[in-house]
């Protein structure tokens, strides 16, 4: 309850000044790879194929196939730096942050709601990170099959079925995409009740 | 409880953040215009990296029962030329020390390979195929390549032109096919002769094949596609 005599703030706890270049930085590139990825996408839709319905120009980046090729493997190479180094340093610098096994135990075990959004807002964030890896992964394979062919392996778990690895990999690589944007609605939701306008300035360059 | 003194107070925050989305959606239409400067900023990092990845040695291949023929589309951007039957002609010439105007028999008399390969287009899809041929290789290796020659420039009976580096050319599994899963190579899928190799995107990979000029530099014309903005090496 708000009482009348204001407890003076303590200073915003800064995140370290590269975590919050990599965070920005990603939010921009991961936008820009996303809406050139989605212009690709509508040249041949991984569902249908020729027939296919087509992403509204809205949320594409490019103008037409080559235009959004510019931008997706022109910015592709950003992407992979700034995510590898900071995915890197992470684990390096600050793992303790990282989600871990015990934040799933909180969500089951614990009664605190104060806890289990704070481990809640851990494993998503993380997540996102895993999911974003994986991005680049399924990435690479389309991207050079033929010199890559041992990343594209690992998905033709499915041929038994008719499923040819190429489309595994499409299906996979466009995934990333709604996973990435239902993780941000939790980041978004889950960081703003964890720690209010406080933690999100706490984040901004 | 909002905070009067606060410039940026939960409300506001959320107005800001709820009104900057239509401004990047506005954005993005804008920076359309900008893709053709990022891929001139980027293409050659990326198309020498391309190169490097690119080893000289033979990829591995696919089993012939994987091969998908209905997966693979048909792409033209001039329709199907047409061959009067015993006319057609390979033109191998350029730096060469001897310009060769071969006839199917010539190209059939060559060793023969069968590639069963990934074929991807630049759309999206992709198809696996099992092409046969001779390899281009061996063609130019008849006419005598000069040490001059760096790329090659490929001519097609339907306008279509393309070029190559020659280290892409000369791939082991760069073949000149005349047959597409077994049999004859149907017209619609280049007959009589066409490019077929894992190594490059589909729109690399020319149909109606009619001449190949060897070259010591590119020229303006770099390829049908790549002229309108497609990147040149489009390796895989």
């Amino acid at each position: 309850m708000p009482t009348s005599t204001r407890r003076p703030r303590a200073p915003i706890r800064y995140a370290p000044l590269w975590t919050r270049a990599f965070h920005s930085f990603n939010l921009l590139v991961i936008l820009l790879m996303a809406a050139s990825g989605l212009q690709i996408y509508n040249a041949n839709p991984v569902f249908g194929g020729r027939g296919g319905a087509t992403v509204p120009e809205l949320f594409t980046l490019g103008g037409w196939l080559a235009g959004g090729r510019d931008w997706h493997f022109g910015v592709m190479g950003l992407y992979a730096a700034n995510l590898g180094v900071w995915i890197g340093l992470l684990i390096r610098q600050r793992h303790q942050r990282l989600a871990a096994l015990a934040d799933v135990g909180t969500l089951r075990a614990s009664n605190n709601t104060p806890k289990r959004r704070l481990a809640a807002h851990r494993l998503v964030y993380t997540l996102m990170l895993i999911v974003l890896g994986f991005s680049l992964i399924t990435g690479m394979a389309m991207y050079k099959p033929a010199q890559f062919w041992w990343l594209v392996g690992p998905f033709s778990f499915a041929e038994a079925a008719g499923h040819d690895s190429w489309q595994v990999l499409r299906v996979c690589h466009l995934a990333t995409i709604p996973a990435i944007a239902l993780l941000l609605g939790a980041h978004v939701v889950l960081s703003w009740r964890v720690g209010g306008l406080r933690l999100w300035r706490s984040m901004a360059v | 409880m909002a905070h009067p003194a606060d410039p940026l107070s939960r409300r506001r925050s959320l107005g800001l953040l709820l009104g900057a989305a239509p401004t990047l959606l506005l954005g993005g239409c804008a920076l359309n215009g900008v893709s053709e400067a990022v891929g001139a900023a980027t293409q050659p990092l990326n198309e020498r990296l391309e190169a490097l990845l690119q080893g000289k040695g033979k990829l591995p291949e696919f089993r012939p029962s994987q091969v998908d023929p209905a997966a693979l589309l048909i792409n033209s951007f001039n329709g199907t030329p047409e061959f009067t039957p015993g006319s057609y002609r390979l033109a191998v010439s350029g730096l060469v020390s001897r310009p060769l105007n071969l006839d199917l028999a010539a190209l059939a008399a060559l060793p023969q390979q069968q590639c069963v390969i990934r074929h991807v287009c630049v759309e999206g899809w992709s198809a696996i195929v099992a092409w046969s041929g001779p390899r281009l290789a061996d063609v130019v290796a008849l006419a005598g390549l000069s040490p001059l020659a760096g790329y090659v420039f490929i001519e097609s009976a339907d306008q279509y032109y393309e070029s190559w580096d020659l280290a892409s050319a000369l791939h082991p599994q760069t073949l000149l096919a005349t047959h597409m899963n077994g049999a004859p190579l149907p017209a619609a899928n280049g007959a009589p002769v066409r490019l077929a190799t894992p190594i490059k995107l589909g729109y690399k990979l020319s149909k109606w094949v009619t001449s190949l000029k060897l070259m010591a530099t590119l020229g303006d014309r770099r390829g049908y596609w790549e002229d309108q903005g497609y990147e040149w090496f489009a390796g895989l």
